[in-house]
């Protein structure tokens, strides 16, 4: 059988995927490698899709049986303390009808398995079990294919997408971007606690099908620049928490631990009461934003999604990111085509594409925001137990008059940060999204 | 030669679970892979096409999911590959399945006559080993079981020469083909398919057969063909619950409090005393 | 309860319940089952005739389905056969010989055999086929036959499925036993699927409990599917012989009764029509591979954790000390570090020694079946949560390094102290 192909991809998850849907559709012969058993094996992701950039690729995604978890109506932001936490929400009608999976819960396992599913049908070849262990490139240096760990394991196409994840090997190897630094990046871990549907709909107060989304900052990463959450799942809450890796390395924390100590916290041990562990996955999460954003492409080859640093800390998006970019790789290969030019400036229009998306855009404004959490560590340590005491204070009734009260709670506040940081810490607060 | 190979698609059963608390299978992340004691046999009969000559084809009974064997069949060397599948063949124990085997067996004979048979020694969910010898019996073909090698084969006299796990050693034994070989897992390694091949299993067209295309009695297969029943399903139940010492609280203390448990049965005690004579 | 478009009240599959049997895709009438991508059943509710049949048939409640008035489908009423299918009478026993002697096993099976047939009101009949095997026929009688069948042959001192496989079944074809069980030895495992094939009946596998249904007068046969992680109650309604196979050491060894009457009856072999295969020659495996575990009185079992090349002399003495030999988890086995022989488990050996002592044993669900049978069970691990506590009659949890070399002085000095009692 016809063994030549146009395209090769490397990763089946949601960047690789994305771009194999877009090419196959338009005819052009796919072929994605996937280290994994099956798509989505290798794979973890906090939970949460966004369904606009979905539809881009798979406009009828819920008549298609998209294994949709929840659809999120609530999003809360919590911030907390060892003791108490203040606790910030916005629920919508309009995300239970008009803005329908405007954002959903999904299980990588099952998601990634749909999703190339999707590209299987549209005649995208998907191979797993297949390590792609380097590139193929001729003698002026362009990449011509890719070389596999299977007995004649060489694939030649006439252009390669690298879509295989943050530690991305090939990458480093193909010296496209350096090694990846640990202050780059979040080592996070996710539990998956299964709890009863009509428990979860009781709990978190919504009606079948809908759910709600927790993202929790504050003393929880023991003074580490991390952040944990909640999502809740059909019949499972995943709760997960990570810090900055080369945090972890100099406070020689254990992740596991604090994901523990996590789940006893007052405001979180009500809501998974007596559910049962299922599942404990780990993995790593870029976090480096704009300034590592490696060269996106170059004779023969394109890096999207995680490989090239698509995340969005802030905002805790990656998985649109990468679909985003891996569409906008495959649109630009489709252009190349017609040209038939696959050379680094054939290829140039990827990058044109991801300035004027979101995609760029966004991270170019939230560029100096993994520095301001480097240089504001009081956001994990005195200002949640500042701002907790405050509350207190504030909320405490008793014989004691309102005036005095604000004093103390102010004095409170003062106690544990300097006014002169916390005004430091609004202005570089306010600087680093501008 | 003709080489023909069972194979079954089975659930990874490290991982089925019942729910003790609601008696429920717990299905969550079970993988669905080809039975390694068949992959074993394939192994063997693509070795010995390489040796002798012939083709290899693979056939599966099993719902349409099990076409994802057979795919990986083709990745490891079946030439021809063969899905049973019909909603007759629903619910078939041991002897529904052999006769239903053995009718695809006859079938792909018909246009070239079937040498050898091969599969595993028994299915990793089942493990009842009945399904190879039964086919044997059905179509009269000599029967080898626990085959760890297979010595030679001669054309010219068709015949097979194998070597068998028995008990207490091995059993070297020929005899006349057409012939069956239920195989151990050690009789060959499964080879890792190449690029190519893996390609192009996943592309490969699959031939179905229901129960008309083998020429198979609707009464003697699936659930009708089936004289046992499954009655009910439980967890294993097995409990004692004696008590437990920490060794941290003093290893002394603890293999005495163990051994004072033990032999709280004071005829345990003598018959350990006398060195297990009764 | 739901409805199609066609306002038939349909039925649904309980997904989590569903075991895949597919039973109810073989039963429903209009084809509206069928295995689902997630290996479960689903039903096409608008093909659906709400006739209940797959309610009826789930052998494991999983379909929800309301019984009002059930459409009946012309012609499908099933006939249910008399339980007791005239005819066929008696248990039968399978007796295997080593070197002309009767295998335990089969002695194990005669004392099922008497309590089942007890409960039945039936006799007893063992099957002995072999060269010279007249001993083997007197001893199948002091251990529980009340007839004794022999087919002596020089074609049948060894082994062939095609020469003992035609034997047996036409022995069960003049005798017409309603049961059958054979010793589940490699030999009887080849044997039972040749005879249940020749017979058109059904055999169930390793089975590790058998019962007499009172009402009906089947036989339930119990065994462990899904590598032992499921136990499942099997039946044979309407097929005779009802065959079970069974491992050696689930049943206990009954008492041989000395000069207990019974019959023993000979029969001509009827050789089959095919050209037999000939045996070239038998070799016996090494020391270590050819050891039988099930043969000793006390097994000290090492898993993973406790095996190594500093731990096993330790061990080696623990086991000696306690008059048995060492044997092993499968993950021990799988990592090459000792033969397949001294696996204990649902894919290696059923044991039922009177002491059994596990080194590191975490107690995997098909290890822990493999040794119920065990009279007292020791447990050293260092996770206390680790299943084999739970049959553990001591439990000690620590590093197995200190634990059993303190096991081993502590065991010594009971055992040169002369004085009985604690």
């Amino acid at each position: 059988m016809d063994q030549t192909f146009d395209a090769a991809i490397v990763g089946a998850g949601p960047a690789g995927i994305s771009a194999a849907c877009v090419l196959a559709d338009r005819g052009v012969k796919v072929v994605v490698l996937e280290r994994g058993e099956y798509p989505g094996s290798k794979n973890m992701f906090g939970g949460v899709l966004y369904g606009h950039h979905l539809r881009q690729i798979i406009p009828d995604f819920v008549e298609r049986n998209c294994p949709i978890e929840r659809n999120i109506v609530e999003s809360r932001l919590w911030y907390l303390s060892e003791e108490g936490g203040l606790s910030f929400g916005y629920r919508d009608t309009a995300f239970f009808e008009e803005h329908r999976n405007n954002a959903f819960t999904v299980g990588r396992a099952k998601f990634d398995r749909w999703f190339a599913d999707q590209a299987r049908a549209k005649g995208a070849v998907i191979v797993c079990a297949t390590v792609v262990t380097d590139l193929l490139t001729d003698a002026a240096g362009r990449v011509t294919g890719v070389k596999t760990d299977r007995a004649d394991g060489d694939l030649r196409a006439k252009v390669v997408l690298l879509a295989d994840g943050v530690n991305s090997p090939l990458a480093a190897k193909a010296g496209f971007r350096p090694e990846v630094r640990p202050e780059d990046v979040a080592l996070a871990v996710k539990e998956q606690i299964a709890l009863p549907e009509e428990v979860i709909d009781e709990r978190f107060g919504v009606s079948p099908g809908n759910g709600v989304t927790c993202e929790i900052l504050g003393n929880v990463t023991w003074g580490m620049n991390g952040v944990a959450f909640l999502y809740t799942n059909k019949s499972s809450v995943s709760i997960g928490i990570g810090a900055n890796l080369a945090d972890f390395a100099i406070q020689k924390a254990r992740p596991y631990e604090m994901l523990e100590s996590l789940k006893t916290h007052p405001m979180i041990a009500p809501l998974i009461k007596d559910g049962k562990p299922k599942e404990y996955l780990a993995h790593w999460l870029p976090e480096g934003g704009y300034d590592t954003v490696p060269r996106l492409c170059g004779d023969g080859f394109l890096i999207a999604g995680d490989s090239a640093m698509m995340f969005n800390a802030l905002h805790r998006e990656g998985s649109n990111l990468a679909m985003t970019s891996g569409r906008l790789a495959a649109e630009t290969i489709l252009e190349a085509t017609e040209r038939n030019d696959f050379s680094s400036s054939g290829l140039q229009g990827y990058v044109k594409r991801m300035q004027d998306a979101y995609v760029l855009k966004d991270l170019r404004k939230y560029r100096k925001f993994p520095s301001f959490l480097e240089t504001h560590k009081e956001l994990f340590t005195s200002l949640p137990r500042a701002t907790c005491a405050a509350a207190r204070e504030i909320l405490t009734v008793d014989e004691v008059p309102k005036k005095a009260r604000q004093r103390e709670a102010w004095k409170a506040i003062r106690g544990q940060v300097p006014p002169l940081r916390l005004l430091r810490l609004a202005w570089d607060a306010w600087r680093s999204v501008r | 030669m003709h080489f023909v190979v069972c194979i079954k698609q089975v659930p990874d059963t490290a991982e089925v679970k019942i729910d003790p608390e609601t008696n429920t299978l717990v299905r969550s992340g079970v993988e669905s892979i080809a039975n390694p004691y068949d992959l074993a046999a394939l192994e063997e009969a693509v070795r010995l096409k390489e040796r002798y000559g012939g083709h290899v084809t693979a056939v599966s009974m099993g719902p349409p999911q099990a076409e994802s064997a057979l795919r990986q069949a083709l990745s490891l060397g079946a030439d021809e590959v063969v899905l049973l599948s019909d909603r007759a063949f629903a619910g078939a124990d041991t002897l529904a399945t052999s006769y239903t085997l053995s009718r695809a067996v006859i079938t792909l004979g018909e246009e070239d006559p079937v040498g050898l048979v091969l599969c595993g020694k028994q299915a990793i969910d089942g493990d009842t080993a009945q399904t190879g010898p039964g086919i044997a019996t059905r179509l009269s073909f000599t029967q080898f079981t626990y085959v760890v090698e297979v010595e030679w084969i001669d054309p010219e006299k068709n015949r097979v020469q194998v070597r068998r796990k028995v008990e207490g050693g091995f059993e070297v034994i020929n005899g006349p083909l057409p012939a069956l070989l239920s195989v151990e897992l050690e009789l060959a390694v499964p080879r890792r398919a190449s690029l190519p091949m893996l390609i192009d299993s996943l592309r490969a067209p699959i031939k179905v057969w229901d129960a008309k295309a083998i020429g198979a009695s609707l009464e003697l297969v699936g659930l009708k063909g089936s004289p046992t029943w499954v009655k009910a399903i439980a967890s294993p139940q097995i409990h004692r619950a004696g008590p437990k010492w920490d060794a941290a609280q003093g290893v002394s203390e603890a293999v005495s409090g163990a051994l004072d448990a033990l032999f709280a049965d004071e005829d345990f005690e003598a018959k350990f005393r006398k060195g297990w004579e009764t | 309860m739901a409805k199609n478009t066609r306002g038939i009240e349909v039925a649904e599959i309980i997904s989590d319940k569903c075991i895949a049997c597919q039973i109810c895709i073989g039963e429903c009438p209009v084809g509206a089952i069928e295995l689902s991508p997630e290996g479960v059943a689903l039903i096409d509710p608008e093909v659906c005739v709400g006739c209940g049949k797959c309610f009826d048939s789930c052998p494991v409640s999983a379909v929800k389905y309301q019984k009002k008035k059930r459409a009946k489908i012309p012609g499908e009423e099933r006939k249910v056969p008399d339980a007791g299918l005239p005819g066929y009478q008696g248990v039968g026993v399978y007796i295997e010989t080593v070197d002309g002697r009767g295998a335990p096993v089969s002695w194990e099976l005669a004392g099922k055999a008497r309590e089942l047939a007890g409960q039945l009101g039936a006799k007893v009949l063992g099957f002995l086929l072999g060269n010279n095997v007249g001993q083997a026929a007197d001893e199948a009688i002091e251990y529980g036959c009340d007839e004794v069948h022999v087919i002596d042959d020089p074609l049948l001192s060894h082994y062939l499925p095609a020469t003992y496989g035609k034997a047996l079944s036409d022995l069960c074809d003049k005798l017409r036993p309603a049961i059958l069980l054979i010793g589940a030895t490699p030999l009887g495992r080849d044997l039972a699927g040749v005879v249940a094939t020749r017979l058109e009946t059904g055999l169930t596998a390793d089975c590790t409990g058998l019962y007499i249904e009172k009402e009906t007068g089947l036989l339930l046969m119990t065994r462990p599917t899904f590598g032992g992680n499921i136990m499942a109650t099997i039946f044979c309604q309407r097929h005779r012989p009802q065959m079970s196979s069974v491992r050696p050491k689930v049943f206990r060894m009954p008492d041989k009764e000395a000069g207990r009457k019974g019959v023993v009856n000979r029969h001509e072999l009827e050789a089959p029509a095919v050209e037999l295969p000939a045996i070239v020659s038998f070799i016996p495996s090494g020391d270590l591979a050819g050891m039988d575990i099930v043969r000793y009185p006390a097994l000290v079992v090492a898993g993973r954790g406790a095996c190594d090349a500093s731990s096993l002399p330790l061990l080696e003495e623990l086991a000696q000390l306690v008059g048995g030999v060492i044997a092993c988890s499968r993950p021990v086995v799988q990592s090459g570090l000792m033969p397949y022989e001294r696996q204990v488990g649902q894919t290696g050996k059923t044991v039922a020694p009177k002491l059994y002592i596990g080194v590191g044993v975490s107690g995997a669900v098909q290890h822990l079946v493999a040794i119920q049978g065990a009279e007292k069970i020791v447990a050293i691990n260092s996770d206390p949560n680790a299943p084999i506590f739970r049959v553990a009659d001591a439990g000690i949890v620590g590093n197995y390094q200190e634990i059993v070399p303190e096991l081993i002085a502590q065991l010594k000095k009971k055992k040169s102290n002369g004085k009985s009692g604690l």
